[in-house]
């Protein structure tokens, strides 16, 4: 009985007890969510249009980062290190392009997913080569993103909200709408998704596979590049960057592998759901650390009723 | 002619294939299993260039240890445990004379090993508490001090000395969901049984390390009277900067050795004043030792130090140093008691231990400053070395106590037990019998 009391009513009675820290909770959960949804959106991007899964996606946020740090800190102004990175994660797109993807074009997915991991390790003796490994500082003063905290006293309790992450949540809204007008509205981004839709049929009206692939890997780049603005203003830039992209797999699982809405959809319901869950039933029952399992285990109920996740599409095979 | 030829080519290549192994047993080997790639790179990078460059300086300087020069091989493991096994039987199969594991959740993979392969195992700083027991444990060796001496240190601590002024209170324990972060849980556990606080243990996950809120949410609503963090890699930077954020009193959170890093301290800088940690070792950059590595390793140009971000200032890199200090002082032992420069695994475990840095020593190394001394022995694989309580002042690390000492009264009987628990669960297992201390 009192294993069900502590299941089922103890941890509402604490949310209604202590209101303010629900709210802050919520609160982390919303901002870990924009920041999962953020590199959720890198994979999505890259596996609409070229049905490749990029396994890269996570250092490629560090490389983005680092070069943004390193550029500044050999003296390169920060408003002009920015332009200066997107120009570096330009030209990787279009190496990558040229020496991964072209080659192997027409080759089972497996084989190109291989060279993305190929592309990870590359880019972490690159970045390592070039940065070092330390721990470094993300300039976020510099970029002008506040770095101080509102303190709000709802319910009598507070609820502090770092400044830096509400500028990472309106950056993110601002990158998803203008990635929604791009694909939508463009003619470009018309292509991008003709070619996800069907690479022959796209190909046949002149669709060009290359100069679409550089520009879709290049967007990646600018998604990496705000991913790691916003991580890094958290808890510096190092290579420990790379493992949060694993935080982006069940989200691609619950939201589906193709729809920009479902890493969006999906990358906030983990986080919320993940916190909320970790604080009021992790914590007090299973000794914490539940972060680490939860997200997969909500993707794999996902997965059981919708095998293609909530927003992905179902595909009918004809033999 | 082409016979001619053939035939000294033949002969040159036997001569060769004959000279290369004897040339290849004329160097030490003393590898290190490193990672300078992945998400402890940033801890892991300036320790292994200490280590490194402390070898380099004594090939440089003195040509090796007692004239044979010392290959530090370096293999990457990324700190994942799978890679470091890897990497042991590798070293192994090329006859390292020791293996330095790295990492917690590698020394206890390999550990069972020790004993069969019969190389020495060097984890300074680090690894399993119970390897102070040198008749259960041979072949392993973890000085200066063990995870269970450093819990007990910071206990007294965070107590004032009176470890009875803890009852009733509540301390949280911050640790990484690794080997590494659980080693101090049994000691801890016992000590809150004797004084009456509540422990309460917070893991951190690999994947959580640089997002901590949920870690630190539950700190603010459980308002722990202190936050004891056993941390590593991006884990202790994360920690850090969630605890200015969640306005936590840096003084009453303090960090085991690892802690005590400046490159993560920097990133939050006055906001963590009075940030503590436990360390066995202390900055000393204009000490003989230092400016010694300086002289013939950094101003060479031999070192992979980040010179730019003052690496060389930092309490990492200068325990590193202090590892291959501890290291090279045991070959040296080793090749004194066999009477050969050219010395084998048995020779350097006997070597290990008959290490003394007593103060007479470490003043004649130029380290008196640095650490405190200590000394090993066939039944003691730790040496249980003092350790100074240091505190961050904004910009770099004050020590705020005198050496302390870690309580033997409760770890000892712990130790005891923990061994033969081992033992048992990994019969038949070889105990050192000649060992009569």
């Amino acid at each position: 009985m009192e294993r069900l009391h502590s299941i089922f009513v103890a941890p509402f009675a604490d949310m209604v007890a202590a209101p303010d820290f629900f709210l802050q909770v919520v609160w982390e959960g919303l901002v870990s969510g924009v920041l999962y949804a953020l590199i959720a959106l890198g994979f999505v991007l890259i596996f609409k249009s070229s049905r490749i899964f990029n396994f890269a996606q996570g250092i490629m946020v560090v490389f983005a980062a680092l070069t943004l740090v390193g550029l500044h800190e050999r003296g390169v102004p920060a408003l002009l290190a920015v332009p200066l990175t997107l120009v570096v994660m330009f030209f990787l797109a279009v190496a990558i392009e040229r020496v991964v993807l072209r080659p192997l074009v027409n080759q089972p997915d497996i084989i190109l997913f291989m060279a993305t991991i190929g592309v990870t390790l590359f880019l972490i003796g690159l970045g390592e080569t070039i940065f070092g490994g330390e721990n470094k500082v993300m300039i976020t003063s510099e970029l002008g993103i506040p770095t101080g905290s509102w303190i709000m006293e709802p319910f009598g309790g507070f609820v502090s909200i770092e400044q830096k992450d509400v500028t990472a949540v309106v950056g993110a809204v601002l990158l998803v709408i203008a990635l929604l007008v791009f694909l939508n509205k463009s003619k470009m981004g018309r292509a991008i998704r003709a070619l996800g839709d069907d690479h022959q049929a796209a190909l046949s009206v002149g669709i060009s596979l290359s100069t679409i692939w550089v520009i879709v890997w290049f967007i990646s780049g600018i998604i990496a590049l705000a991913t790691g603005i916003v991580w890094g203003a958290r808890a510096g830039v190092s290579f420990a960057l790379e493992v949060i992209a694993l935080k982006a797999l069940p989200v691609l699982m619950l939201g589906g592998l193709e729809s920009v809405t479902g890493a969006i959809v999906g990358g906030l319901a983990i986080g919320v759901l993940e916190k909320v869950f970790e604080i009021y039933w992790g914590q007090p029952l299973l000794g914490g650390n539940t972060e680490a399992w939860f997200a997969y285990v909500l993707a794999l109920l996902v997965l059981l009723v919708r095998p293609q996740g909530l927003f992905g599409e179902k595909i009918i095979e004809r033999v | 002619m082409k016979m001619k030829h053939v035939t000294a080519l033949a002969a040159g290549i036997l001569a060769a294939g004959i000279a290369a192994p004897a040339f290849a047993q004329e160097v030490l080997k003393l590898p290190n299993m490193s990672y300078r790639t992945g998400p402890f790179a940033a801890t892991g990078t300036p320790h292994m260039n200490g280590q490194l460059d402390y070898m380099t300086m004594l090939n440089e300087r003195d040509g090796g240890i007692g004239g044979v020069r010392i290959a530090f091989e370096e293999c990457e493991t990324g700190y994942n445990t799978e890679k470091g096994v890897e990497c042991y039987e590798k070293l192994k199969s090329e006859g390292a004379l020791v293996t330095q594991p790295w990492s917690t959740g590698i020394t206890l993979q390999v550990l069972p090993r020790t004993n069969v392969d019969e190389i020495p195992m060097f984890a300074p700083g680090y690894g399993f508490s119970a390897m102070q027991d040198g008749k259960t444990f041979k072949w392993a060796f973890n000085p200066p001090t063990s995870y269970w001496d450093g819990a007990s240190m910071i206990m007294q601590a965070v107590a004032d000395g009176n470890l009875d002024s803890l009852d009733g209170k509540k301390i949280a324990f911050l640790h990484l969901d690794h080997p590494y972060g659980k080693e101090p849980l049994p000691l801890l556990e016992a000590m809150a049984g004797t004084h009456g606080f509540e422990l309460l243990p917070i893991p951190v996950g690999l994947t959580e390390m640089q997002n901590q809120s949920a870690q630190w949410l539950q700190i603010r609503r459980e308002r722990p009277d202190f936050v004891i963090m056993w941390g590593w890699g991006a884990m202790n930077a994360g920690a850090i900067t969630e605890a200015v954020k969640t306005r936590y009193p840096m003084e009453q959170f303090v960090s085991v050795w690892w802690g005590a890093h400046e490159p993560d301290l920097k990133l939050v800088g006055e906001q963590a004043k009075g940030y503590r940690a436990l360390s066995w070792n202390f900055v000393d950059s204009e000490s003989k030792l230092m400016q010694d590595v300086k002289t013939h390793v950094v101003d060479a140009g031999k070192s992979q130090l980040n010179q730019g971000a003052g690496e060389f200032d930092t309490t990492a890199y200068q325990r590193g140093i202090l590892m291959s200090v501890i290291l090279a002082e045991a070959v040296e032992a080793a090749q004194t008691e066999a009477g050969t420069p050219m010395i084998n695994q048995e020779q350097l475990r006997k070597g290990l231990e008959s290490v003394n840095l007593d103060e007479a020593r470490l003043a004649e190394l130029g380290a008196e400053e640095m650490m405190a001394p200590f000394a090993m022995s066939c039944s003691n694989h730790t040496g249980h070395a003092s350790a100074w309580m240091i505190e961050w002042d904004g910009t770099k690390f004050v020590k705020v106590s005198d050496l302390m000492t870690a309580d033997r009264a409760v770890i000892d009987p712990l130790v005891e037990k923990a061994s033969a628990d081992y033992a048992a669960a990994n019969q038949p297992w070889q105990m050192n019998d000649d060992c009569a201390e």
